[in-house]
């Protein structure tokens, strides 16, 4: 904490407020995509204890199948769709293709695994990786997704309303608005759906102890197709968004970024929805302000410290619980 | 115990016999690749070393992809016919890869010529292997200037590759960094210059030539780094020191390059002039209005360049140009050696001629003749490097997004 | 090597049990099945290696490597020789880190990698220094242990996963240091360091393949032995103790931090040395060598050969290596290739019992393939089935659709690639889900789809498709048996 605060004085110093406000305003953004990806992490392990590591790819074919549509219906010179129902229908079908997928993964990669040794699952998700990499580098011809041919893309990098910061006029563009709003939305919606329902009641069960919840009655297999579902659509959405924000995709992101997110998921809390809003957010500020401070290539290096010293020093992140360790 | 013994005891013979036969290191009975001889009347074999995976797949399947087209256009109007043979070297992966490929094409006795590999840190390490083969690779990307000429300011170490043995179809990292100095301090008359490198030996090279030569012009210079797989450059954005007047981008990725300049323009930074390198040329792709590239000076009008630009969506995918350039060389060279040697050539007699070769600006596709050079000549060309008018041009986008020759 | 060295070898393995007399009660086809599965080729080959000593296992595999550079020339032997044993070392290092002591340590491959910058700094005209290899090696190996030690001894207390995430970050850390940050240009960036001097052994230079392959033999070898004896002793039983059940053995007054720190330093140590070993032979260390994609390999041998199963790892480095650089693009045989991969398929669906259905499957597919061929010809016009494959065969063009290549760019029909991969995918899903006869009509467009999308798109990149089967072999592997070929299953107490 008091190592964040000595980077973001630094930071301010050499870079002036408004410099820092940029890091800021871009950190938040980023931080918004990571806690959707860190949801659907925080999901998965808490109903089985697996680090899902193919998540990352399931975000990078949520963001090519959102490209897809696009290029399909928004395209350069007769744009089937106007902006806002374009974008509603990408994510749409996003977060429905991802979703499939993410159903499609635990079918096929984990069920079969369920009692099998810790590591089976976590070498199966490593062959799901360099399927879904090399899939979609055969689909694409390996080149990046370019999404600057499509009016859309310019619609949402405009200014939705500007801020003075110490002298310089700071763009907030409606792409940072689209994203955080629609993160905070989904979020809501997922605490509403685990908190108040019974499916949720049903993945809380399962997640607490997966055989007396199947032993009173619930429908696990079910239940966890059920949460791979969600967390996969989220991670889906996250896709969209990233491709809009960075106006590209690339076969490879999908693995970087889903370990920052994992770090994301950790920080905050492992097993907690709360924890994984909170630790997207403060993934992307370090992230950010590092690269900010120190320069551009400090920045995953400092994401990686940063879950290093959380493991070392508060293995259960900012508001995870203690869990008892089973004898 | 006895067993523990007895399992040392033919152990340790065994490892004796093994070291015997380390020692005694003499080549195995079967006739070496390098001298087998190829007959012309069936497909010559040229090999294309390329990242078909890994990090750079993406501006590598550019390079095959013109490669191909030179082996298609090639075989429909000459009689000695040309067939291409892939190798993966998955660039950014390490050299390892490239390594394995190198030993692949050496032992394959009907290749006679490469086009590739495609980084310079891979030719550094291959370098040997293609030498033990007879091989002289012509690539289209490697521009580190120690490959042909060993230069002290900055210092490059000796030169890396034997004379003859390494030829390229672009001109290096010292040509290029000159040209966009010289314009940078003369023409545009800027003062404060940030270089960002992408982290690859391409673009530190030329960041350190670009260095050098800016700062003997008493121009302020500033670094900072981004990774080829950055697609948010909001905190390199902000971190540009104030007053700086012109960003030079020595990158592989033209994508990265309209981005960075969208992503500069929406954090309200649109004044500073952006420089981009042979790297971020491409029309298609990298639109900024008001920026600089250096590229060489092909023409988008050639109907070779015209029709494989429609094939592929209107991208020419310049970056790929070089190859087939070198496919091109390659295979003059192989046609001039059958033609001259009775429809059977070897390795070594390919080799000279790729030497001899020249081609005329229109069949090189680059917008200059193309020949390459015995000897060092300027400051920073070498045996193996285009010698003649090739140089690189400046080009100023215009607010369509055309490419405008400016110098 | 089995799991249990321990039992005596005087004890006669699992006999075939007798055939039981008809009794009330007890179906005898039932009580004869272990009788019948141990007939099975599968068992008695089985029971045939559990049997063999282990010494002469080793001779064996150590006899056939060294024939090998008699009958390949100096580029095979590279590829298929040289890489194989080294991969081997590496996974032997890395058997011994997860497969004995259970750690999974994804940073293995950052500790090969200070072996390598060690060798690299004290072998080369970087600083002038020219020692021999039997000075430098040690001191690599030592170097990456130091480092490995320190490693251990910082996450002693963090349990499987969270080991997993901070020996990630070292390996990240690492490459950082090595190609962005570089201080001082100590290391060479992200060109790494330069003209290393081969392996000097006590003025002896190794230079040719021939030698170095050799010599990697011996060190192999050597090393095998090594890790035979320490499975075996005190230190070994306390390494799979503690993997069984950390608590149990702590409670055993096992040192369970102290003996997880000696596996990490083991492993370091073999790591180091082959980190050396792969710089000397490249001529340089170049840091993104040692990244992610060389650490899965690595892992993909242990996994396949079994954990702690020293044999296995040989078998599982042959497999691999022999499939990633048969499947390479550089390997220039690929009418070879395409057989190799329609057998193996076949290969697959005449392992579904009983034998009709196969045989139904594959007469079916043929008689759709022709179906479907001449209704896209008559349909879309001659262009759509006209084309020729890349890799010879034009006969397998009246079967399978390969659309034409447009002569001027040599490109093909772009969306029909794209939607031929989506439909093999759903089909193959499809074929999973469904059950008895539906799976059996399911698969004959399956098959179908396999063909065109090998014709079309997976032979002519052959890296791609390398990869594409490497996962997919990774997920069949863990589906179909956890605990690798030569492993012993596992039963894992949660």
């Amino acid at each position: 904490m008091h190592l964040l605060l000595f980077t973001i004085y630094n930071s301010i110093k050499a870079l002036g407020w408004h410099g820092a406000f940029e890091l800021l305003r871009d950190g938040i953004v980023l931080g918004a995509l990571y806690s959707l990806v860190a949801l659907g992490y925080t999901l998965v392990y808490g109903i089985l204890k697996l680090l899902n590591f193919a998540h990352g790819d399931v975000f990078m074919v949520g963001a090519f199948i959102g490209f897809g549509v696009l290029s399909v219906l928004g395209g350069p010179l007769n744009a089937v769709l106007s902006t806002v129902p374009l974008i509603i229908v990408m994510f749409a079908v996003s977060m429905l293709g991802s979703g499939a997928l993410g159903l499609v993964i635990e079918r096929f990669a984990y069920r079969p695994l369920r009692n099998a040794p810790r590591i089976a699952p976590l070498i199966s998700a490593l062959g799901v990786v360099f399927f879904l990499e090399s899939s979609v580098q055969l689909l694409t011809n390996s080149t990046h997704s370019e999404y600057l041919n499509y009016p859309v893309y310019f619609a949402l990098i405009k200014p939705a309303f500007t801020v003075n910061i110490a002298g310089t006029v700071e763009p907030i563009n409606v792409i940072a608005i689209l994203v955080v709003g629609t993160a905070i939305g989904l979020m809501l919606a997922l605490m509403y759906l685990v908190n108040r329902t019974r499916l949720g009641k049903a993945m809380r069960a399962t997640a607490f102890d997966r055989e007396a919840a199947s032993m009173m009655g619930i429908d696990t297999d079910r239940v966890i197709a059920a949460t791979f579902f969600i967390g996969s659509a989220l991670a889906g959405a996250a896709g969209v968004m990233y491709g809009l924000f960075n106006s590209d995709t690339y076969y490879l992101v999908g693995f970087a970024f889903g370990l920052k997110a994992f770090t994301a998921a950790v920080v905050g809390g492992i097993g907690s929805i709360e924890g994984a809003m909170l630790g997207g957010v403060l993934v992307g500020l370090v992230e950010n302000f590092a690269g900010g401070y120190a320069g551009g290539q400090w920045k995953d290096i400092a994401v990686f410290g940063m879950l290093v010293v959380f493991l070392l020093v508060r293995p259960t992140g900012l508001l995870g619980s203690h869990a008892i360790q089973k004898v | 115990m006895f067993r523990r013994v007895a399992a040392f005891g033919v152990t340790g013979s065994a490892i004796a016999v093994l070291v015997a036969m380390t020692l005694s290191g003499t080549a195995s009975a079967r006739v070496a690749a390098a001298a087998s001889t190829v007959s012309c009347k069936n497909p010559v074999t040229i090999g294309v070393a390329y990242p078909e995976t890994g990090p750079a797949a993406s501006i590598g399947t550019l390079q095959y992809n013109w490669a191909a087209q030179a082996a298609t256009k090639w075989n429909s109007s000459h009689s000695v016919k040309i067939k291409l043979v892939k190798g993966d070297t998955q660039l950014g992966n390490g050299t390892s890869f490239a390594i394995a490929v190198a030993h692949a094409f050496a032992s394959n006795g009907a290749m006679v010529a490469v086009t590739g590999p495609a980084g310079s840190q891979e030719m550094q390490d291959t370098s040997t292997i293609w030498h033990g083969a007879g091989l002289a690779p012509i690539s289209g990307s490697e521009t580190r200037v120690a490959l042909t000429r060993s230069v002290s300011n900055p210092s490059t170490g000796p030169r890396e590759t034997t004379p003859g043995y390494f030829f390229r179809t672009v001109p290096n990292d010292g040509q290029q960094a000159a040209t966009a100095a010289a314009y940078i301090h003369s023409v545009l008359k800027k003062t404060k210059v940030e270089i960002i490198d992408d982290g690859e030996g391409y673009s530190t090279g030329l960041r350190d030539f670009l260095k050098v030569a800016l700062k003997a012009d008493h121009v302020t210079v500033t670094t900072n780094h981004i990774t080829q797989t950055d697609t948010n450059f909001s905190t390199v954005i902000a971190s540009i020191p104030a007053g700086t007047q012109l960003i030079y981008i020595p990158w592989q990725l033209s994508s990265q390059a309209e981005n960075f300049y969208t992503q500069l323009h929406a954090a309200g930074k649109g004044s500073i002039t952006v420089f981009g390198s042979d790297g971020t040329d491409d029309p298609s792709t990298f639109k900024g209005a008001g920026s600089y590239v250096t590229a060489f000076p092909y023409d988008p009008s050639n109907p070779v360049v015209k029709a494989f630009a429609n094939h592929h969506g209107g991208n020419a995918e310049t970056f790929g140009l070089p190859s087939y350039t070198a496919t091109w060389v390659n295979a003059t060279a192989i046609q001039a050696e059958c033609a001259a040697h009775g429809n059977k050539i070897t390795r070594a007699e390919v080799r000279s001629k790729i030497a001899k070769v020249q081609l005329s600006s229109a069949q090189g596709l680059l917008g200059f003749p193309i020949q390459f050079l015995a000897k060092n000549a300027g400051l920073f060309q070498g045996p193996g490097d285009l010698g003649g008018k090739a140089a690189y041009y400046i080009y100023k986008i215009q607010s369509n997004g055309s490419y405008k020759r400016v110098q | 090597m089995s799991e249990t060295p321990e039992t005596p070898k005087k004890t006669p393995p699992a006999e075939t049990p007798e055939p039981q007399t008809s009794r009330i009660g007890v179906d005898s086809w039932v009580a004869e099945s272990e009788a019948r599965r141990s007939r099975t080729p599968a068992a008695v080959l089985g029971r045939g290696l559990e049997r063999t000593p282990d010494a002469v296992k080793l001779l064996a595999f150590v006899g056939l490597a060294s024939s090998v550079p008699f009958w390949t020339n100096e580029g095979d032997l590279y590829i298929f020789g040289t890489l194989t044993l080294l991969y081997a070392t590496l996974g032997l290092g890395l058997n011994v880190v997860v497969g004995l002591a259970g750690l999974l340590d994804l940073g293995y491959i950052a500790s090969a990698g200070m072996g390598a910058y060690t060798y690299a700094e004290l072998s080369s005209p970087r600083f002038g220094l020219h020692w021999p290899a039997e000075a430098t090696i040690p001191i690599a190996m030592a170097v990456a242990a130091l480092v490995g030690a320190f490693l251990g001894f910082a996450s002693r207390r963090l349990l499987g996963d969270y080991y997993a995430i901070v020996t990630l970050f070292f390996a990240q850390a690492f490459l950082f240091f090595t190609n962005t940050t570089n201080p001082g240009n100590f290391t060479g960036g992200p060109n790494g360091l330069p003209q290393l001097d081969p392996i000097t052994f006590f003025g002896y230079k190794l230079t040719s393949t021939k030698q170095i392959y050799y010599f990697l033999l011996i060190v192999m070898a050597l090393l095998a032995v090594a890790l035979y004896f320490a499975n075996k002793s005190r230190t070994g039983r306390a390494w799979r103790a503690q993997r069984e059940d950390p608590l149990a053995a702590e409670v055993m007054s096992i040192p369970v931090n102290r003996v997880k720190i000696l596996a990490a330093v083991f492993g370091a140590a073999i790591a180091g040395l082959c980190g050396a070993i792969l710089a000397a032979i490249e001529g340089a260390a170049v840091s993104s060598d040692y990244g992610v994609p060389f650490l899965i390999i690595i892992y993909a041998i242990v996994i396949l050969g079994g954990f702690g199963s020293i044999a296995g790892v040989f078998v599982g480095a042959t497999i691999i290596n022999f499939t990633l650089q048969f499947l390479a693009p550089q390997n220039d045989h690929p009418e070879v290739k395409r057989w190799l991969f329609y057998g193996t398929i076949v290969l697959f669906v005449m392992a579904i019992k009983p034998v009709i259905r196969p045989a139904v499957v594959l007469a079916a597919t043929v008689g759709f393939g022709f179906a479907v061929h001449a209704i896209v010809a008559a349909t879309w016009g001659h262009a759509w089935t006209s084309g020729v494959p890349d890799s010879g065969g034009a006969w397998i063009a009246r079967w399978a659709v390969i659309p034409r290549l447009d002569p001027v760019t040599g490109l093909g029909h772009g969306n029909f690639n794209n939607c031929v991969y989506i439909g093999l995918v759903v089909a193959i899903v499809a074929t999973a889900s469904l059950k008895g006869w539906w799976r059996v009509a399911a698969l004959v467009p399956t098959l179908y789809l396999t063909v065109l999308a090998w014709e079309n798109m997976l032979a002519q990149n052959g890296g791609i498709t390398a990869y594409l089967l490497f996962g997919a072999m990774l997920i069949g592997l863990m589906a179909w048996r956890p605990q690798g070929l030569l492993g012993s299953a596992r039963v894992e107490i949660v």
